[in-house]
């Protein structure tokens, strides 16, 4: 079941295209990174996806086929904006009754013992909390509807490192006790390569890469070797983005798992998402999509990687 | 090649302690202690503690998936865990280092393809066997021969990291002679590479924020 | 995902029932609270003020005139009511949750945008309604003998007629209505706040002056004397079913030593002695202006509406307020259903 499913999305406002050509299919059971650039249209993928705005063209449904914004969806589906929105006049206690009386189901006993846990008072008004205690509050409130995919919009863009840190284990932890799935979307990588298993990059409102983690890493290399082959080289292998010294070149390909040899005098280096992520936006020609993956999809842009560029 | 000594015997702990697991020497203060009587506060309904503390090292270039195996293996190899030892439950680990319970599946389910260990059902991951121990005589000869290549390669003109470069790509070669390596354990192939890049040029990297 | 330690999924349900209305009470009264105080707090100081001004002119028998200027002051204090209440009641109903960002998490919740605006503005529309409408049947108990009795005022004078019973319910209602399209338009509170009492008071003036008349064909007579309490709403002088204008009345006038000072008013010449008689009432000297003009067939055309239109005027004007509120709610729910992010 595809938890998110996008065909053709396309989001304008004004004049202006938020998004445009998104096509996606994320696979359920996963912790999704969504990255890219700020501006690149993140927060306008989640607010269709959720239902709190609706395509200019193109579809997007949910939860294996329905559409977003509807009952079903809403009640399947836990999201937190951006800056954690929460009525700050509201006690905890009183949010966390609101948000029952707004659900169909509300574990309040979970939602307690979590606010338990994490030392925040009932009784305090939600303006009052910490910038990290209010992110808990909001994400204990989704997690305490229980849903089949949860949706975080930048939830750590205004907390310290260890309110970070807190947050993603609350998150994970949720993961492990009921299999929810997760999409996560923010600018900075680096937080998100721990707990990611599925990764989409957005650049300039398009879908850049999209696919499982391990399938990306392992079908990407660094080929380090002399500059003066570096273009020989490039002719018979499938190259991303190349970077050159004088007499150094990093070639980052795209391969077939690992059958293709190296060749004589380079070196292979594995990649990590963060170089991975830094290539592609630097070489907005190019991308990397899984294949079809149901019948009668569009078929999806395989792009050609563009030759050496420098 | 450091291997990460991140082992604490120390009991598993919940979600929203801060166990300083991001890079570096952020490990929690232990006592060295193994309790066994599930001790720890909010213990109750997971049974007895287990003897191994997980510690992630972000910046370490290794996976994640392949620091939990390494720390399992040297947990055995120095003998803090025995046959028998319940290896922490997956939400555990989840709840302390903030990773994807997928890696922690991944890293038991490298540790039973080893041979390490073995899950339960309902039960947990338990640790079912030793590393092969070699014997000491032959370890004293290994250690000599070792030093005895070690200062040819000096009279060679090989500096240490030269040392390192070279012995790494010729076990990787030899990793290959036995055999190709399954998918799942490309990781192995990437601990060697990270070491690659740390003992190659620095600088050359993209910039990692 | 297949894992050793891992609970069972939860069982999903299988029927997909709304979550029901009656849950939202308890959110619409804990997120409205403060704003349902201040209109009972608002009302309430003037509906005391109102029994105890009821209470003293009873008292006095209603026959000081000196209630008059009092009742006019009261009664335009009064008519900023409905338009405070839509804007402080109406506006911030949904203009609150848009400008602060929070219907990014309240309408993202199982309940669904559509029905939790509906849960929000029935309730209050409701609340609000009720209120104005007692407090209109407390100014009519007030007030009502004064202006129905004594006719100081007509009944249908724009300066009571909205304050009564029906009408100031229906005002109050169209103003909410006004204020949660505002809100959901405009995005901002105070913004959509000052729209609300800028269009309430376009509507109510335009109302007043222009479509109040017409809910039923007005009369006309010829009869100087009109029956007591009527709306006039125009008077002008014919001769043989033309009309005549002022000048040519005024010079017939002078030999009697009066003028007209405005239609139907008129003046006696100091020097003639007598005092001021006005058309309608009947004078008590013999050379009344009125039947003078008459005699040179020049008679006096009064277009009006009886007084005993009253409440089919009230019921009228709630209606069609009615409507209009009730298609600016339905409105405001559309909006909230097409936009958001």
């Amino acid at each position: 079941m595809n938890v998110i499913e996008a065909s053709g999305l396309g989001k304008r406002y004004g004049s202006t295209w938020a998004l445009r050509e998104c096509t996606l299919a994320i696979p359920d059971g996963h912790v999704v990174a969504l990255v890219g650039p700020n501006g690149v249209g993140k927060t306008t993928l989640l607010n269709l996806a959720v239902g709190l705005t609706a395509p200019t063209v193109g579809t997007v449904t949910v939860l294996g086929g329905t559409l977003a914004g509807s009952a079903a969806a809403l009640d399947g589906i836990a999201f937190v904006a951006q800056d954690t929105p929460l009525y700050k006049y509201l006690s905890v206690a009183d949010m966390l009754h609101l948000t029952g009386n707004l659900n169909r189901r509300f574990d309040q006993g979970y939602a307690k013992a979590r606010l338990g846990e994490l030392g925040i008072p009932l009784t305090r008004k939600a303006g009052k909390l910490s910038g990290g205690q209010q992110a808990q509050l909001a994400l204990t409130l989704a997690l305490g509807r229980r849903p089949r995919l949860l949706v975080l919009d930048e939830p750590m863009a205004s907390l310290d490192p260890l309110a970070r840190h807190d947050f993603m284990a609350t998150v994970m932890t949720a993961v492990a006790d009921d299999g929810v799935s997760v999409v996560l979307s923010s600018h900075v990588l680096a937080e998100l390569e721990r707990v990611a298993d599925y990764f989409v990059l957005l650049s300039r409102g398009r879908v850049q890469v999209a696919g499982e983690v391990d399938d990306l890493l392992a079908s990407h290399r660094v080929l380090t070797g002399p500059a003066a082959e570096a273009d020989s080289c490039a002719e018979r292998l499938c190259v991303v983005h190349a970077r050159r010294g004088e007499a150094l070149a990093h070639l980052l390909v795209r391969t077939n798992g690992s059958t293709d040899p190296v060749p004589p005098g380079w070196e292979s280096h594995p990649v990590s998402l963060e170089e991975l992520t830094l290539a592609y936006l630097r070489e907005p020609g190019a991308a990397s999509l899984p294949g079809p993956v149901r019948a009668g999809a569009l078929p999806l842009e395989t792009g050609e990687p563009t030759e050496v560029s420098q | 090649m450091t291997i990460d000594k991140g082992i604490s015997a120390a009991g598993s702990r919940t979600g929203a302690s801060p166990p300083g697991a991001d890079g570096g020497a952020g490990s929690t203060p232990t006592d060295g202690s193994t309790p066994t009587d599930g001790s720890t506060p909010t213990d109750g309904a997971r049974g007895p503690a287990s003897p191994v503390d997980f510690r992630l090292n972000a910046a370490s270039g290794v996976p994640t998936y392949l620091q939990l195996v390494q720390q399992v293996e040297h947990g055995l190899r120095l003998g803090y865990l025995q046959p028998g030892d319940q290896l922490p439950k997956v939400r555990d680990v989840v709840a302390s280092l903030a990773i994807n319970p997928n890696t922690v599946l991944k890293a038991y389910r490298e540790l039973e393809t080893k041979g390490l260990a073995t899950g339960r059902p309902g039960q947990g991951t338990f640790i079912q066997a030793t590393l092969s121990q070699v014997a000491l005589p032959e370890l004293t000869g290994l250690r000599h021969s070792l030093l005895g290549w070690l200062a040819t390669a000096d009279t060679a003109g090989l500096d240490e990291d030269g040392i390192v470069a070279l012995f790494t790509s010729a076990l990787r070669e030899f990793g290959g002679f036995r055999g190709v390596a399954p998918p799942g354990q490309q990781g192995r192939e990437r601990r060697e590479g990270s070491d690659d890049r740390r003992a190659a040029a620095s600088g050359e990297t993209e910039g990692v924020a | 995902m297949t894992a050793l330690t891992m609970p069972a999924q939860p069982r999903q349900d299988a029927s997909l029932r709304p979550v029901p209305w009656r849950r939202m009470a308890w959110v619409t009264w804990r997120q409205h609270r403060l704003t349902v105080a201040g209109l009972v707090a608002v009302l309430g100081a003037a509906s005391v003020y109102l029994y105890i001004t009821g209470e003293q002119l009873r008292h006095q028998g209603f026959v000081s005139y000196g209630a008059g200027p009092v009742l006019s002051l009261t009664a335009v204090l009064f008519q900023l009511i409905p338009p405070l209440i839509g804007a402080f009641v109406g506006a911030p109903a949904l203009a609150r949750e848009l400008e602060a960002g929070t219907f990014r998490f309240t309408w993202t919740q199982g309940f669904g945008r559509a029905r939790w605006t509906v849960a929000t503005l029935a309730p209050l529309a409701l609340a609000v309604t009720v209120a104005a409408g007692a407090f209109g049947f407390l100014f009519s108990w007030c007030y009502g003998p004064q202006i129905d009795g004594k006719y100081v005022l007509s009944p249908l004078a724009a300066t009571t007629f909205d304050l009564r019973e029906v009408a100031f319910a229906a005002w109050t209602l169209v103003a909410f209505a006004i204020g949660a399209v505002a809100g959901v338009l405009i995005r901002r509170v105070v913004p959509a706040m000052f729209a609300t009492l800028v269009a309430w008071s376009g509507l109510a003036v335009v109302t007043g002056a222009f479509l109040r008349r017409h809910y039923e064909a007005p009369l006309v007579t010829s009869n100087p004397n009109l029956p007591n309490g009527a709306w006039i709403m125009s008077q002008r002088w014919t001769r043989g079913g033309k009309p005549v204008s002022l000048s040519t009345v005024n010079q017939v006038l002078q030999k009697i030593g009066a003028t007209e000072a405005a239609p139907g008013h008129f003046a006696q010449n100091p020097a003639f002695g007598q005092s001021s008689a006005r058309a309608s009432a009947s004078t008590p000297g013999n050379a009344s202006p009125a039947q003078y003009l008459l005699h040179h067939g020049i008679t006096q055309l009064a277009t009006y509406q009886p007084a005993s239109r009253f409440w089919p005027f009230q019921w009228i004007e709630g209606g069609w307020l009615l409507a209009l509120s009730l298609l600016l709610i339905a409105a405001t729910v559309w909006l909230v259903r097409r936009r958001a992010a």
